[in-house]
């Protein structure tokens, strides 16, 4: 009993104290001394590499902006990054993301959540706190919402579908001078690939000129790759669309792949989605499986990241830089701008900032695109794929061939 | 075309049904020597792949070998693991104390084993982390090409590692049956599987051989998930995709008997892979438990079960 009248006691002390701060905010908003950027993200439970890497990025991008004098409109205000956790659930999400805003309520903007249900959730509760948020999460739900304050900096998931495959039927003809014509398919049931897929089988191969000579849907885990792969064999495709979302499925795959005689690029195998560059892969599947392996993502290290690519790598002790890193850093970076444009830290003004950014330079370099200029409905304009492919190790962008790093290796038959 | 896909099929249940016959050998001399249903069977053997996986890297100057003698090293690891846990937990809840425990102890021994399995899913957790671990092996992605005659495209491929790991396996089953069938020890094993209590009349030392088989089938787990981890990796909460498969093969097999456990595990397998000759890919697990249903619809003992009332 009586700890409960202290509890309620001690709430009431901490209420005064945070309305004496709410009141005394106007008067810090004229000089600024720190500018809190949020993230919300995965930094536990299955994704919580994914989120480790985000915060990699954001953290070396603020690092970054500190160093070179701030937000200098803002008499060279510092940044500083707040981070809540996303959990393993959209319901852990959205809570993490309300209470990162109850407890930092002076945030000026901020990026999350990686996995695009969480993104859904998360974003729920920044548009109504009107926080201006950044995302790489792909679902076109994100920004079909009407949202104001939500900016996606990845093409959607329907885009990447839409575009994928044609992408990758140019690049293999001005790679072989040789059209494919066979496809194959070879996906578990998940959502991603499902949806990946569902255009392709409805009459988009054919509008390529491609014909689907095989087509396998199997429930993960495998147990074996043989039989499906031996059915890949028979049917000899030109192009391999390998979707397996589940790490030993990529391992059975990619291993029966090699076994069968297709690997190391022979039968040219993609995936879609950045978890296929994944340092880890190397030390669960090995550097001779992965060998020629492509995927489509939404950013990738190319020519114009590879000063920030050596800085990463040497930051973090992490072999490349990653998607989730990449797009974060770039986040913070354009959330720098506009708060040097609108020169005050109201989220407002900041976001009509955002939305009257128009730039070729500076973070839209590191978007294949190179352009950062967001649509009605939050979209980047211009977003395009990226396609890199594993090369002796490491996975280098091949295309867009303007900023690609490497040449992509492709079986002249 | 079909010839091919057939005996594709038909290599890859056997490998894979060995591998699943071995960890049903190891829940079944649990659960049908002791009656004691073990959830964490999934989870002895996710400590096996890791054990494994630590071991070959140790291992590494042996070269092609080192997997293999990593999963037989990991059985006395765990065999002493699961004796010792067997001591001071299991048999709390099991043999003479479970008498005047209600339902023999078996709701006990529910919650205690799922305790455990959590246990070591979340202490692996917080251990290792969630990023998957695999023995990476030339020999897991290279084959033994057996050309078929009828035309000069077809070709049988026997994985390197699935081969080698189903005679593996196999040959602990051979061993182990052995040991069961023919030593003092495997008889004083049956006794007090058979009748505990007149096991005991009879001078066995029943809590001892309860303690063995318990150590027995943690190592059996142990050695078939150090084989299965040369082709799939292991992440803490892998032990739940296999458990159901072990208990689905011990009942099919016939509860009680070791054969029929490793012929359960086989079943499984060769359902599981040559379902894909008949069925959408999607579907193979579906096969699996329609078989399950069908074998206990008309013979409900399982296929090496005997039809007697227990004592």
């Amino acid at each position: 009993m009586n700890n409960k009248i202290l509890t309620r006691r001690g709430l009431g002390r901490i209420a005064v104290i945070a309305s004496a701060a709410g009141l005394a905010r106007p008067a810090l908003a004229q000089a600024p001394r720190e500018i809190k950027i949020g993230l919300v993200t995965p930094l536990s439970g299955a994704w919580a590499k994914s989120g480790e890497l985000s915060r990699m990025g954001m953290e070396m991008a603020v690092d970054e902006v500190n160093r070179d004098g701030g937000i200098k409109s803002l008499g060279g205000a510092r940044l500083r990054l707040v981070t809540g956790d996303c959990g393993d659930s959209p319901e852990k999400a959205k809570s993490a993301a309300q209470r990162l805003l109850s407890q930092e309520p002076d945030i000026v903007g901020g990026a999350g959540a990686y996995v695009s249900s969480f993104t859904l959730a998360v974003t729920e509760v920044t548009e109504r706190a009107g926080v201006p948020w950044f995302t790489l999460s792909y679902a076109d739900a994100i920004t079909n919402r009407g949202f104001r304050y939500v900016y996606q900096t990845s093409p959607t998931a329907q885009t990447q579908a839409e575009e994928g495959l044609p992408t990758l039927v140019e690049l293999a003809e001005k790679t072989t001078g040789r059209k494919p014509t066979r496809l194959g398919i070879v996906m578990d049931n998940t959502a991603s690939p499902v949806n990946f897929t569902r255009g392709l089988r409805d009459g988009g191969a054919q509008k390529l000129g491609m014909q689907i000579v095989v087509d396998e849907t199997f429930t993960p885990p495998l147990a074996d790759a043989g039989p499906v792969m031996q059915r890949v064999r028979s049917a000899r495709p030109d192009i391999l669309l390998l979707l397996p979302t589940a790490v030993p499925d990529i391992k059975l795959t990619l291993e029966k792949l090699n076994e069968i005689g297709l690997g190391k690029g022979r039968l040219p195998a993609i995936n879609n989605g950045g978890p296929m560059g994944s340092p880890d892969l190397l030390r669960v599947v090995g550097k001779d499986m992965l060998e020629g392996v492509m995927f489509i993502t939404a950013t990738w290290g190319n020519k114009n990241t590879q000063a920030l690519n050596d800085a990463f790598r040497e930051r973090t002790g992490e072999a490349w830089i990653t998607q989730d890193s990449l797009s974060n850093y770039a986040h913070v970076m354009i959330l720098r701008d506009a708060l040097e444009a609108a020169a005050s830290t109201d989220r407002d003004k900041v976001n009509t900032a955002i939305r009257a950014m128009d730039s070729t330079t500076g973070a839209a370099t590191l978007f294949p695109g190179g352009r950062v200029k967001f649509d009605e409905r939050g979209r980047r304009e211009g977003a395009a794929l990226v396609i890199a492919q594993w090369q002796n190790g490491v996975p280098v962008s091949i295309f867009p061939a303007d900023s690609a790093v490497a040449q992509p290796i492709w079986p002249r038959r | 075309m079909f010839i091919e896909s057939f005996l594709q099929a038909t290599v890859a249940g056997l490998t894979v049904g060995a591998i699943y016959g071995l960890t049903c050998v190891g829940l079944a001399l649990i659960f049908g020597i002791m009656r004691v249903i073990n959830f964490a069977q999934g989870d002895f053997m996710m400590v096996g792949m890791y054990l494994a996986v630590g071991l070959s890297a140790l291992l590494a100057s042996a070269g092609l070998a080192a997997p293999f003698v990593a999963a037989l090293l990991v059985a006395p690891v765990l065999f002493i693991a699961g004796a010792l846990l067997h001591r001071f937990l299991v048999s709390r809840t099991t043999g003479l104390q479970s008498v005047g425990l209600s339902a023999d102890g078996h709701q006990a021994q529910l919650i205690l084993t799922l305790g455990i399995a959590l246990v070591l899913q979340n202490g692996a957790m917080i251990l290792l982390g969630s990023t998957p671990l695999a023995v990476v092996s030339p020999l897991s992605s290279s084959a033994w090409e057996v050309p078929l005659m009828y035309d000069d495209f077809s070709t049988l491929f026997l994985n390197k590692a699935r081969t080698i790991g189903a005679v593996v396996s196999l040959g602990v089953a051979l061993v182990l049956f052995r040991l069961i069938r023919t030593t003092h020890l495997g008889k004083s094993l049956r006794a007090s599987a058979d009748n505990p209590e007149a096991a005991t009349y009879m001078g066995i030392d029943v809590d001892r051989a309860h303690r063995i088989a318990f150590g027995l089938g943690t190592a059996v787990a142990g050695v078939a998930g150090g084989l299965i981890v040369l082709s799939y990796p292991v992440q803490p909460f892998v032990g739940t995709e296999f458990v159901i498969i072990m208990y689905a093969g011990v009942v099919l097999g016939g509860i009680g008997s070791i054969t029929g456990a490793f012929w359960g595990g086989m079943v499984i397998g060769l359902v599981q892979q040559l379902s894909i000759l008949v069925l959408p890919l999607q579907l193979q697990n579906t096969l699996v438990f329609l078989v399950f249903v069908l074998i206990l619809l008309l013979r409900p003992q399982g296929l090496f079960g005997r039809s007697v009332e227990r004592a």
